[in-house]
């Protein structure tokens, strides 16, 4: 959907995912998108670097999200909730519909 | 050139004329900004440049080299000097708004151009808001106390942000601080 404007597949998915997900890490991303880690990467520094996303270490893991501080940001969002809204049921289920409520310790995941 | 001993002021005037000179338009801002209005009662040791339009990389670095300074991953670094500079992308903008107005400081005869204290309590307060991050309403409130700012336009942006409770938290914390300045822009207007 957003390809033409984004002029890059991954870089897309990359943002519906974390549209979506919050926070993530390059793997993480890359598993679950079924992409290479070096091309996740790659676009995750690009828009850190122009301030579309931030990054933290958490432990030893960099995590990346939207940058809550990126002027354009509620734009973005809106932009990203349209372009779901045209990704297929199937692909929005398996991949842009993560459970982050949390479930207490030892409960087994119905 | 000489950078031993050189102030984060001098130093930042400096890079922002030479840029400039340089066909390169930047703003200061961040803990630069803060170190500047408190008089170094909080030390940064980054100076972020933010560009005022999109400048090719090699560009800047051949500027930046002509200051002794040399490219070290996204930073650029002196050995005469702790200072770390950054070139950041553009737009200049607080949270979610653009940065309306810039302040001149003149150092000599260089022109150091950076956010104003308002701007820079905003900057502060972002990441506050956004990040939980308790140091920087420290520096907004250093900033409130040493130079004067308009705490109206501070809750408004505040609001807009949809951060109306947290501004809440600093109102509170700057009232503890008999904030000399910014406590008598609240009564004037």
């Amino acid at each position: 959907m957003l390809e033409p404007l984004l002029e890059s597949p991954i870089k897309e998915k990359v943002l519906l995912y974390l549209h979506t997900h919050g926070e993530s890490y390059p793997r993480e991303i890359a598993r679950d998108l079924g992409l290479y880690v070096n091309a996740v990467q790659y676009h995750l520094l690009k828009m850190e670097k122009g301030g579309v996303l931030y990054s933290k270490l958490k432990g030893k893991v960099r995590l990346f999200g939207i940058n809550p501080c990126y002027p354009f940001k509620k734009d973005l969002e809106a932009l990203l909730e349209k372009a779901l809204t045209f990704v297929t049921d199937e692909e929005r289920e398996r991949l842009y519909k993560p459970r982050l409520r949390p479930r207490r310790t030892g409960k087994p995941l119905s | 050139m000489n950078l031993k001993d050189i102030s984060l002021s001098d130093l930042a005037a400096s890079i922002c004329d030479h840029c400039r000179r340089n066909g390169i338009q930047v703003v200061l801002s961040g803990g630069a900004c803060v170190s500047i209005y408190t008089q170094n009662e909080y030390m940064s040791y980054d100076l972020d440049f933010v560009l005022m339009s999109s400048v090719g990389r090699k560009r800047i670095k051949s500027a930046m080299k002509t200051l002794g300074f040399n490219e070290d991953g996204r930073h650029f670094r002196h050995p005469d000097t702790p200072f770390l500079v950054e070139f950041l992308s553009p737009p200049l903008s607080v949270g979610q708004e653009p940065v309306r107005e810039i302040r001149e400081i003149r150092r000599g005869k260089r022109i150091l151009r950076l956010l104003s204290p308002t701007d820079c309590v905003k900057d502060r307060l972002a990441a506050f808001y956004h990040w939980n991050d308790r140091q920087s309403l420290d520096q907004a409130i250093l900033v409130c106390r040493d130079a004067e700012v308009d705490l109206h336009e501070i809750k408004r942006w505040s609001i807009s942000e949809g951060m109306k409770n947290r501004f809440g938290i600093f109102k509170k914390a700057i009232s503890g601080e008999k904030a000399k300045v910014s406590m008598l822009s609240w009564i004037k207007k």
